[in-house]
């Protein structure tokens, strides 16, 4: 095809939006909409996502240490505990550390532990610890096994939030698959929405196709006026739906600034940030509708080429 | 230029309605530079005459040829370009209601990615050709039946096709105008062009004294020369 034809129909695919204008606003207002619930979905997904792996990242367990233990044994333990895999950082605190850090948690009161202050104090109840950090929370149980294999004689207790792990992992796989599982269904609700929308635009126009066809247009010729549109309607419907959810995260995201409750807080604070979304979602909603709208134009064709 | 050779063409019914046979055992020839109608009631068959011809249809049996190419083993990608040989004038006109009378002139000429400069060119020329110089702005819509008629007669004429085809060009317009049509089409055949019409009008085979194929119920019942005007000498 050479360029001037393609110059032509592309100009004759922008003419025709505004020749049908009707057909033209319920095909960008039906995309619109599904792209607006399609992008809740997916705002939903990401920002409660985020928010589970906050919580994971808080993860860590305590493993407490019999008095009296060699300090080269211990040191020898803390190395082997770095070494096993799932291993993302690990703390040795002494008898003296957990004091002061008992002491700087409760505050003023903390002048009440001050005669168990100090290194190598005999009368100190507080047990030593390896406090160990996990990468993946879901092998958080297998990671306190290896640990207590490593040191079964030096070991007096071990603290790990195994079941809170288990709940944070189950939730953070029903939001991910519930999620995205939302946004396929949704984006082929679009899908099958807006090729009927177009369908129902082609056919209005099937007369035209058809004295077309029989002036001896290739099907490319007939087609590319149609698919330029289509993908006109996806790009207008994908601007206008970014604005409307974007518009809409904004206003939640300045609503939620300063939180009544702490648990608000936190959460706003895992919430994806404004400037950081908004590109990813025109982006996104762009593609998504200049994709729908060209392939479900050249599908809906295909049955009234065949003349 | 077109040639049937042993052409059936049956509609298959669909198991209430029986198969029909809209042409049976078709054999003619027609040659460049002719004038020829084709006449035949209602229902005679002539709509699927030029169903395949334009290869809207397939015979079910025989062979098709049109501008050299078989019809029976065309290829799909092929088709645009054996309508371009043909410059068609339907009854109804099919003309683009969201295109200017210049528009849909020029539009057969885009198909065949003639360049811009030409079609500025050409389509004034062909629309003045038909009468319609002070038009070429005007939708289908706001012509009359006559304009719209040789708007369609102007898009089959601009790229110069070696045939053009007319389905009952007078059709839908006034006896006056039915010959103007009719007198346009014969201009276009002294150059050489060959031109078919297709008709029920018996008296306008008759008035233009030309080639007539009689179809009557799918089969060529007469094909009939035009009779030589008796020589007159003085003496």
């Amino acid at each position: 095809m050479k360029w001037s034809s393609f110059k032509y129909l592309t100009k004759q695919g922008l003419h025709s939006m505004v020749q049908n204008r009707l057909m033209t606003v319920a095909s960008v207002g039906v995309l619109t909409a599904c792209l607006i619930i399609t992008g809740i979905a997916a705002l939903l997904s990401v920002n409660v996502n985020s928010f589970v792996d906050y919580l994971s990242d808080q993860n860590e367990f305590e493993v407490y240490l019999n008095d009296g233990a060699d300090q080269t044994v211990v040191d020898a333990f803390v190395q082997s505990v770095s070494g096993l895999g799932n291993v993302a950082e690990v703390e040795y605190v002494s008898k003296a550390q957990a004091v002061e850090e008992m002491r700087s948690w409760m505050g003023e009161d903390g002048d009440l532990l001050e005669s168990y202050a100090g290194e190598g104090n005999a009368s100190n109840p507080l047990p030593a610890s390896v406090r160990v950090r996990v990468d993946d929370l879901e092998l958080l149980a297998e990671t306190v096994e290896s640990v207590k294999g490593l040191g079964a004689d030096l070991i007096y207790d071990v603290q790990s939030p195994t079941e809170l792990s288990s709940v944070l992992v189950g939730m953070k796989r029903a939001v991910t698959y519930a999620g995205w599982g939302l946004v396929a269904v949704l984006g082929v609700v679009s899908i099958v929405v807006i090729s009927n929308t177009i369908r129902l635009t082609v056919f209005a126009r099937r007369k035209e196709i058809n004295i077309m066809k029989f002036v001896g247009a290739t099907n490319a010729f007939i087609r590319l006026p149609f698919f330029v549109e289509g993908m006109a309607v996806g790009a207008i419907a994908g601007v206008l739906s970014t604005a409307v959810v974007g518009g809409g995260y904004y206003a939640l995201l300045r609503a939620l600034e300063n939180p009544n409750a702490a648990w608000l807080g936190e959460f706003t604070r895992c919430m994806w940030p404004f400037k950081d979304v908004i590109w990813i979602m025109l982006g996104g909603f762009v593609l998504f509708g200049v994709f729908i709208g060209g392939v479900g134009c050249a599908t809906s064709i295909r049955k009234h080429l065949k003349v | 230029m077109i040639r049937f050779e042993g052409v059936k063409k049956v509609y298959p019914g669909n198991g209430n309605t029986p198969d029909i046979l809209a042409l049976n055992d078709v054999n003619l020839h027609i040659r460049k530079g002719e004038f020829v109608f084709v006449l035949g009631h209602s229902g005679a068959g002539k709509s699927t005459f030029l169903k395949l011809i334009l290869r809207e249809e397939e015979a079910t049996e025989g062979r098709v040829i049109v501008n050299g190419r078989d019809l029976s083993t065309i290829k799909q990608r092929d088709i645009p370009y054996l309508r371009r040989g043909l410059g068609v004038v339907f009854q109804d006109f099919r003309l683009i209601p969201t295109m200017t009378a210049y528009e849909n002139v020029a539009f057969a000429m885009r198909v065949t990615n003639i360049p811009e400069r030409q079609i500025k060119r050409r389509v004034p020329y062909v629309l003045n050709l038909v009468g319609l110089t002070g038009k070429a702005h005007s939708y289908p819509a706001e012509l009359s039946g006559g304009e719209q008629q040789r708007v369609a007669l102007a898009r089959a004429l601009v790229h110069s096709p070696p045939i053009i085809i007319a389905d009952e060009p007078t059709g839908n317009i006034d006896p006056e105008l039915s010959v103007e049509i009719m007198e346009l089409l014969q201009a276009i055949n002294s150059v050489g062009t060959t031109v078919v019409v297709v008709t029920h009008e018996r008296a306008l085979a008759r008035h233009f004294n030309k080639r007539t194929i009689m179809i009557d119920h799918g089969e060529v019942v007469t094909d009939a020369r035009p009779k030589r005007k008796r020589e007159v000498t003085f003496k």
